[in-house]
C-alpha cells in the first residue's frame, strides 16, 4: 500500500512538473544575446534555446536538421534580422513545419524592430562588389546597450501578446532590465569616458555600434570589405593608417583567424584585443551585462597600454 | 420663558470662556506637535537633499553619456523613399539567380564530347518565392549545349505545401529530383566534386533522376526529439537507365527514411535508407516480372568546430546502391523467351577536408556495376582541390582515373569555375 501511495505521489509530481514545463512559452533565438535578453524578460515563464553559440560567427550557421527539431517545438522564434540569418533561417523554419513561427505570425519576432541603425546603405544600388554588405543596415546593433533596451521591449511586448495573463510579469521584468541597464550605462560610461575619441582598428564591422555608443572612432578594418578576408595589400594600408594615427588596439571577435591581426600588431606595436561579441563567446560571459563588462574591461586595459 | 432666556444668555457667555480655557490647555501640546513636525520636516529635508544630490550626480553622468553619443554618433541616414519603395515592390518578386558552371576537361578517353575543350557545361536559372501563406514555389531551369545547340530544360519546378493539417507533414508536387540517397538531389554547382559519382550516372543518368510526381514527408515524433524523416514519393516512370525510359507510362514508387543525430556541437551523423521500385518495361504492360528495385544506404559524418568553423571542416560521405533488375528477353520483340534477374551494386566514399577559409581538398573512390550487367565494373579514383573565391564563386581542379574491366582505362582532368548572380535559396545541410 505504501509503495502504491509513493508511486502515485511520484507520478503526480512528475506529471505536474511536466505540465509546468509545457505551460512555459518555448522561445528559440538565433543568437545567445537574444537568448540572454529573453531569459531576463521571460523569467520562469519561458524556456529559451539558441541556435548559434556565442563563440561562432552568426552569419554562417548551417541549417542542421536538429535545429529544425528545436524550431518545431518553439512558440516564439526571435531573430536579429537585417538579413544576418539569411543563409539558414528560411530553411530551418520551412524544415520545422511549424506554422506558428513563420514570418508574419505572432510567433516570429524580428528583434531589430525600432532599433537605431547604422550603416544603412544610401547608394541606389547595393551589390556584392561591396562585399557581404547588408542592404538594410549593419546587423550588429546588439552591441549598443541602448538598442538592447529596444530589443528587450520588443520581446516583452511579444511575450505579453502571446501570454496576456503574464503581461504584468513580463513588463515588470522589462522595467527591472531597463533599470539595471541604466545603472550599468553609468558605470560603463565612467570607464570609457577617458578614451573618448580614441581611434581603434577592428577586424570585421561588428563594432561600429559599440564604438559609436562609447565615443570611440573606428579608423580602419582588417577586412577590405565586409566578409572578405584580409589581403596583403589591404593590410599594408591598415598598417600605414595605424602608424599615422598611433592606434593602440585592434579589436576583434573570438572566431576569426588572429594571424593577420597579430601580423599588423607586430608591425605597428598595437595590441590585439580578442573579445566575444556575443553572450557565451567566452566562459565568463553569462549574460548581456557580462558581455559589455568584458568588452569594456579588456578594451580599457588595451587602450591604457 | 424667563428661565430659558437666562439659561441661554449664560450658555452664550460661557462657551467662549470654555473655548479659551481649552485652547490654553492645548497650547503646550500644539507647541510639542510643532516641534515634532519641525523635526520631521528637517529629517525629510535632509533625506531629500541627499536624494536630490544623488539624482544630480546621475543627471550629470547621463549628460556626459549623451554628450559622448551626440558627438560620436554619425547622423543616422534614412534611405531615400524611392529605395524603400523599391524594396517594398521587390519583395513581391521571386528571388532570381543565375549560376554558371564552366569547365575545361582534358581526357584521354577518345569517345567523349567536349574532349580537351572548354565548355559552359550548364547555366542554372533559379526562381524561388512564397506562393501564398500555405506554399512556396521553386523553379530551376538548366541551359546546356547538346550536339552544338543550346537547350533549356526544366530540371525542377515544384510547389511545397507548408501548411498541411497534419503536424509534421509536408508535401511537394511538380517535377523534382527524387529523394533517393544523399547526392541525387544536388545540382551540379552544389556538388563537392566536379562530377557526379559513377553510381549516380550509371544508375540514374548524367544528372541523376528528376521526374514529375508527388512527394510527402513526415517528421516522425519520437521521445528523443531526434530528426527522423520519412518520405514517400510517386513519380513518372521515365528514367531510361534503371526504369522504363521516355516511353514509360507507369509510375515509380520511392521511400526514404532519414535519421540525423548531433554527436556533439561540432559533429553530426546522418543515416539514410532509400527504396525505389518500378517497371523497367516501356509501359507495354506485357510482363509481370519486369521490375527494377533499388535500395540505397547513405552515411554522412560532418565535423565543423564552431569557433573555427570558418576555417576547418570535414565531410565524410558514403553511399551504397543495390539494384535488382528483372529483365525480360524477347524473340523479335513479340514473345518473351527468358527473364533474367540482374543483381548489381555501386557506391562511393568521399572525404572532404577544409583546411583554410577558402581552401578545401577532397578525394573520392567510386565503385560501380551497371543496371543491365553486373559483370562490367568501374573503379574510379578522384582527387582535387577547391578554392572559394567568395560565397558566390569557386574554382576547382580535379583529377580522376577510371579503371574499367570492359574497356580502356581513362584519365580526366577538370578545371571548373562556378559563379552565381542574385539571391539563391540556401542549400540543405
Amino acid at each position: 500500500m505504501k509503495r502504491i501511495f509513493i508511486s502515485i505521489l511520484l507520478f503526480l509530481s512528475v506529471g505536474s512538473f511536466l505540465y509546468a514545463e509545457s505551460s512555459k512559452i518555448k522561445v528559440l533565438t538565433t543568437t545567445e544575446d537574444l537568448k540572454s535578453i529573453a531569459e531576463y524578460i521571460g523569467g520562469d515563464r519561458v524556456t529559451v534555446n539558441s541556435l548559434a553559440r556565442g563563440y561562432q560567427d552568426p552569419h554562417y550557421l548551417e541549417a542542421k536538421p536538429s535545429f529544425m527539431m528545436k524550431a518545431k517545438n518553439a512558440d516564439l522564434f526571435i531573430r536579429i534580422g537585417l538579413e544576418l540569418e539569411i543563409g539558414y533561417e528560411e530553411l530551418i523554419i520551412d524544415g520545422s513545419r511549424n506554422q506558428k513561427i513563420r514570418i508574419g505570425q505572432p510567433g516570429h519576432l524580428d528583434a531589430s524592430e525600432g532599433v537605431i541603425l547604422l550603416e544603412v546603405p544610401t547608394t541606389t544600388k547595393v551589390d556584392r562588389s561591396m562585399g557581404d554588405v547588408h542592404p538594410m543596415g549593419n546587423p550588429h546593433y546588439w552591441l549598443d546597450p541602448e538598442n538592447v533596451k529596444i530589443v528587450a521591449r520588443n520581446i516583452a511586448d511579444r511575450l505579453s501578446e502571446l501570454s496576456p495573463d503574464n503581461s504584468r510579469y513580463f513588463q515588470g521584468n522589462l522595467a527591472a532590465f531597463d533599470k539595471k541597464m541604466d545603472e550599468k550605462m553609468v558605470e560603463w560610461n565612467e570607464k570609457m569616458t577617458p578614451f573618448k575619441n580614441s581611434k581603434i582598428a577592428i577586424y570585421h564591422r561588428s563594432w561600429p555600434y559599440f564604438a559609436d555608443r562609447f565615443g570611440l572612432v573606428v579608423a580602419c578594418e582588417l577586412e577590405p570589405k565586409p566578409g572578405i578576408p584580409p589581403s596583403p595589400g589591404h593590410l599594408k594600408e591598415v598598417i600605414d593608417i595605424m602608424k599615422r594615427d598611433k592606434i593602440k588596439v585592434i579589436l576583434m571577435e573570438v572566431f576569426y583567424d588572429e594571424k593577420p591581426a597579430q601580423f599588423v600588431a607586430g608591425q605597428t606595436g598595437a595590441k590585439v584585443i580578442i573579445v566575444p561579441n556575443s553572450v557565451g563567446g567566452s566562459k565568463e560571459v553569462k549574460d548581456y551585462f557580462n558581455l559589455i563588462d568584458t568588452i569594456i574591461d579588456k578594451l580599457v586595459k588595451g587602450l591604457k597600454g | 420663558m424667563k428661565k430659558t432666556l437666562i439659561l441661554f444668555i449664560i450658555t452664550f457667555l460661557f462657551i467662549p470662556l470654555a473655548a479659551t480655557d481649552a485652547r490654553g490647555n492645548d497650547a503646550a501640546g500644539v507647541q510639542a506637535e510643532l516641534a515634532a513636525l519641525r523635526s520631521q520636516f528637517n529629517e525629510m529635508k535632509g533625506s531629500y537633499e541627499v536624494r536630490i544630490n544623488q539624482l544630480e550626480t546621475k543627471i550629470e553622468d547621463l549628460a556626459k553619456t549623451y554628450s559622448i553619443s551626440a558627438t560620436a554618433r554619425p547622423q543616422v541616414v534614412t534611405p531615400p523613399q524611392t529605395t524603400s519603395l523599391g524594396r517594398y515592390f521587390q519583395s513581391f518578386n521571386p528571388d532570381v539567380s543565375v549560376i554558371g558552371d564552366f569547365v575545361y576537361r582534358n581526357t584521354d578517353a577518345k569517345s567523349t564530347e567536349f574532349r580537351n575543350q572548354f565548355q559552359m557545361r550548364q547555366t542554372e536559372l533559379a526562381f524561388s518565392a512564397s506562393i501564398d501563406p500555405y506554399a512556396r514555389g521553386d523553379f530551376f531551369f538548366h541551359i546546356e549545349q547538346e550536339d552544338g545547340d543550346w537547350h533549356i530544360g526544366l530540371c525542377e519546378g515544384y510547389m511545397t505545401l507548408l501548411a498541411l493539417p497534419i503536424d509534421g507533414l509536408q508535401a511537394k508536387v511538380g517535377k523534382f529530383k527524387v529523394d533517393f540517397g544523399k547526392v541525387n538531389k544536388l545540382h551540379l554547382h552544389n556538388l563537392p566534386w566536379v562530377d557526379y559519382p559513377n553510381m549516380i550516372t550509371n544508375y540514374f543518368g548524367p544528372e541523376g533522376m528528376s521526374e514529375p510526381g508527388v512527394s510527402a514527408s513526415y517528421l516522425i515524433p519520437n521521445p528523443w526529439d531526434k530528426y527522423i524523416e520519412l518520405t514517400g514519393q510517386v513519380v513518372n516512370n521515365r528514367n531510361g537507365v534503371s526504369f522504363a525510359g521516355a516511353e514509360g507510362t507507369s509510375l515509380v514508387y520511392l521511400g526514404r527514411l532519414k535519421l540525423f543525430h548531433d554527436i556533439n556541437e561540432a559533429s553530426t551523423v546522418e543515416l539514410g535508407t532509400s527504396l525505389a521500385t518500378g517497371s523497367n518495361d516501356k509501359g507495354l504492360g506485357r510482363f509481370g516480372s519486369d521490375m527494377t528495385t533499388l535500395e540505397g544506404v547513405d552515411l554522412t559524418y560532418k565535423w565543423r568546430p564552431l569557433q573555427q568553423g570558418l576555417y576547418k571542416s570535414v565531410t565524410f560521405q558514403n553511399e551504397l546502391l543495390f539494384s535488382q533488375h528483372n529483365r525480360p528477353f524477347f524473340d523479335d520483340g513479340t514473345d518473351i523467351i527468358d527473364a533474367k534477374n540482374i543483381n548489381s551494386w555501386a557506391g562511393y566514399s568521399s572525404l572532404e577536408y577544409q583546411f583554410a577559409k577558402r581552401w578545401s581538398a577532397f578525394g573520392r573512390y567510386d565503385f560501380s556495376e551497371f543496371p543491365l550487367t553486373s559483370s562490367s565494373r568501374e573503379n574510379a579514383y578522384s582527387t582535387g582541390i577547391t578554392f572559394a573565391q567568395s560565397e558566390y564563386c569557386f574554382w576547382r581542379l580535379q583529377f580522376k582515373h577510371t579503371n574499367r574491366n570492359f574497356s580502356k582505362d581513362s584519365n580526366e582532368v577538370w578545371l571548373q569555375c562556378d559563379f552565381g548572380l542574385g539571391p539563391h535559396r540556401a542549400h540543405q545541410y
